[in-house]
């Protein structure tokens, strides 16, 4: 347990440093400010109430799950492992007294955490924004309904963000991982567009299954099979990408 | 003495026909021991596996009884490395660098870093990045992170590379004290054999995968002028130079 402390802190520590996290946290900011000013523009322009100020915040994950914290989640999960296959790094972080395995697991929670803090810092700053600018009632229940949708929004993410590492411990340079990610994203999506029926099973519907958790009677059912769902393909990627990893010659 | 180092029947063959074959091989305690060998010999192969970042097709290595591809954590536990270059994060500095590894190894702390930054001679250059820095200078900080956690084990591939006469000298006496001192056992690899002459108390002759011969430098000094001498017989009696 020791060990995988310190490769998390380690790989934490690294993600920091790159600062390729803070520039994708900073952009989601932007992303935010835009947002509350296109609000802001509807209602003054057109007299449209446009969102209040608990609504905000869903809006602006409505729009970031699928495209912004999809690309970033990419960008740091082939960071944390191309990036280091390809400049030779991965030997500094291997030969220590830490086990593959316990690297392998290190690493992916570091994304994780990524994963998380940049939902958590879009929630706070979505929130204030909408506070600040829509300043109308705002219930508790509300409050932590939207405190609870950003939370559950890891784990799509973060299934996502393990089929990405897989892929990055198949392919040899983190240009093809990426662009190989967003084709094969796109096609997924495009697939749960033209076969509807089946589109409950793919990971990129998953990313809006936030909006279950929305529902004024929880679905219960349908929560507990997309959760099942999120969980095996987790498993499985995370379990093909680790015998890939571990196979690795550096 | 007790055996650190166990070599069994190693063998790892590449695709190209290069690589390793049945190497046999026990190190004890406190011994220098220089691995020499031609380009692509399998030196670093044999170091590659010994420290876990390649898997071996058949044979094991053994540290302190430990099996690196069954225990790696334990085997690894009193080892420092460097293999091939002496790789460093370019985004932190050379002190955060040592940090990382500190984590890994309890009882290193903040005075250990300075020390072991002092003995290498990169003190003041502590809070910089390493992207600024020359080959040298990398490879100093790649063994300071390699003697660190005071192991009792050093495997080094080429651990003069880059670095100027003075840095040569500073490594040997470092490696020579190391080994006198706290008993640490070496497992260096060098082309400098002039410095492996200086430095080994045992030397290890590899060619095309093979290990040919193993023997004291005193042994090897008493029938031959230079090391250089014995090394170019040997590899000639097998075919190349």
């Amino acid at each position: 347990m020791a060990a995988y402390k310190a490769a998390l802190i380690n790989e934490i520590e690294k993600l920091y440093k790159k600062r390729k996290a803070l520039v994708a946290l900073i952009i989601s900011l932007v992303v935010i400010v835009l947002g509350q000013l296109a609000v802001v523009g509807v209602r003054t322009g057109f007299g449209v109430r446009g969102t209040g100020s608990v609504e905000f915040p869903v809006l602006v994950l409505s729009v970031v799950v699928n495209t912004i914290l999809p690309l970033f989640t990419a960008l740091v999960a082939i960071d944390c492992f191309s990036g280091e296959f390809s400049h030779n790094l991965m030997r500094v972080t291997l030969t220590r007294p830490v086990s593959r395995l316990k690297i392998y697991t290190a690493k992916v929670t570091a994304i994780a955490v990524f994963i998380l803090a940049n939902l958590l810092i879009l929630m706070v700053f979505s929130m204030l924004a909408g506070f600040l600018f829509n300043a109308n009632s705002a219930t508790l229940t509300a409050v932590a309904r939207t405190v609870l949708v950003y939370v559950i929004s890891l784990f799509p993410l973060f299934t996502l963000a393990l089929g990405i590492v897989f892929l990055a411990n198949i392919l040899k340079s983190g240009t093809s991982v990426f662009f190989v990610a967003i084709i094969v994203f796109l096609a997924i999506k495009a697939f749960g567009i033209f076969f509807s029926e089946y589109s409950s099973l793919l990971v990129t519907t998953q990313l809006d299954w936030y909006n279950l958790w929305l529902a004024n009677s929880l679905p219960l059912a349908k929560i507990g099979r997309e959760f099942c769902l999120m969980l095996g393909y987790a498993l499985m990627f995370f379990a093909a990408g680790f015998y890939l990893f571990d196979k690795k010659e550096f | 003495m007790e055996k650190v180092i166990e070599i069994c029947s190693l063998t790892k063959l590449y695709k190209n026909g290069r690589g390793i074959d049945d190497i046999n091989l026990e190190i004890d305690q406190g011994d220098i021991f220089g691995f020499l060998g031609p380009n692509g010999a399998g030196k670093t192969t044999a170091m590659k596996i010994m420290t876990g970042l390649i898997r071996p097709d058949r044979g094991d290595v053994r540290i302190f009884g430990h099996s690196i591809t069954e225990s790696y954590e334990k085997a690894m536990a009193e080892v420092g490395c460097i293999i091939e270059i002496a790789d460093s994060y370019p985004f932190l500095t050379a002190y955060e660098n040592l940090r990382q590894r500190a984590r890994c190894y309890p009882g290193v702390d903040d005075h250990r870093i300075d020390e072991v930054l002092e003995l290498t001679g990169m003190i003041k250059y502590k809070q910089e990045k390493p992207r600024k820095f020359s080959l040298g200078m990398k490879q100093r900080l790649g063994l300071a992170a390699a003697i660190l956690a005071r192991p009792k084990v050093l495997i080094l591939d080429e651990p003069l590379n880059g670095l100027d006469v003075e840095g040569m000298i500073d490594v040997r006496n470092l490696i020579k004290q190391m080994a006198e001192q706290e008993g640490t056992t070496f497992f260096i690899s060098s082309h400098l054999i002039h410095d492996v002459e200086l430095t080994c108390s045992r030397i290890g002759v590899i060619v095309n995968g093979k290990m040919l011969n193993v023997d004291s430098t005193e042994k090897i000094l008493q029938n031959y002028a230079t090391l250089e001498n014995y090394f170019v017989s040997e590899v000639e009696r097998n075919g190349r130079v």
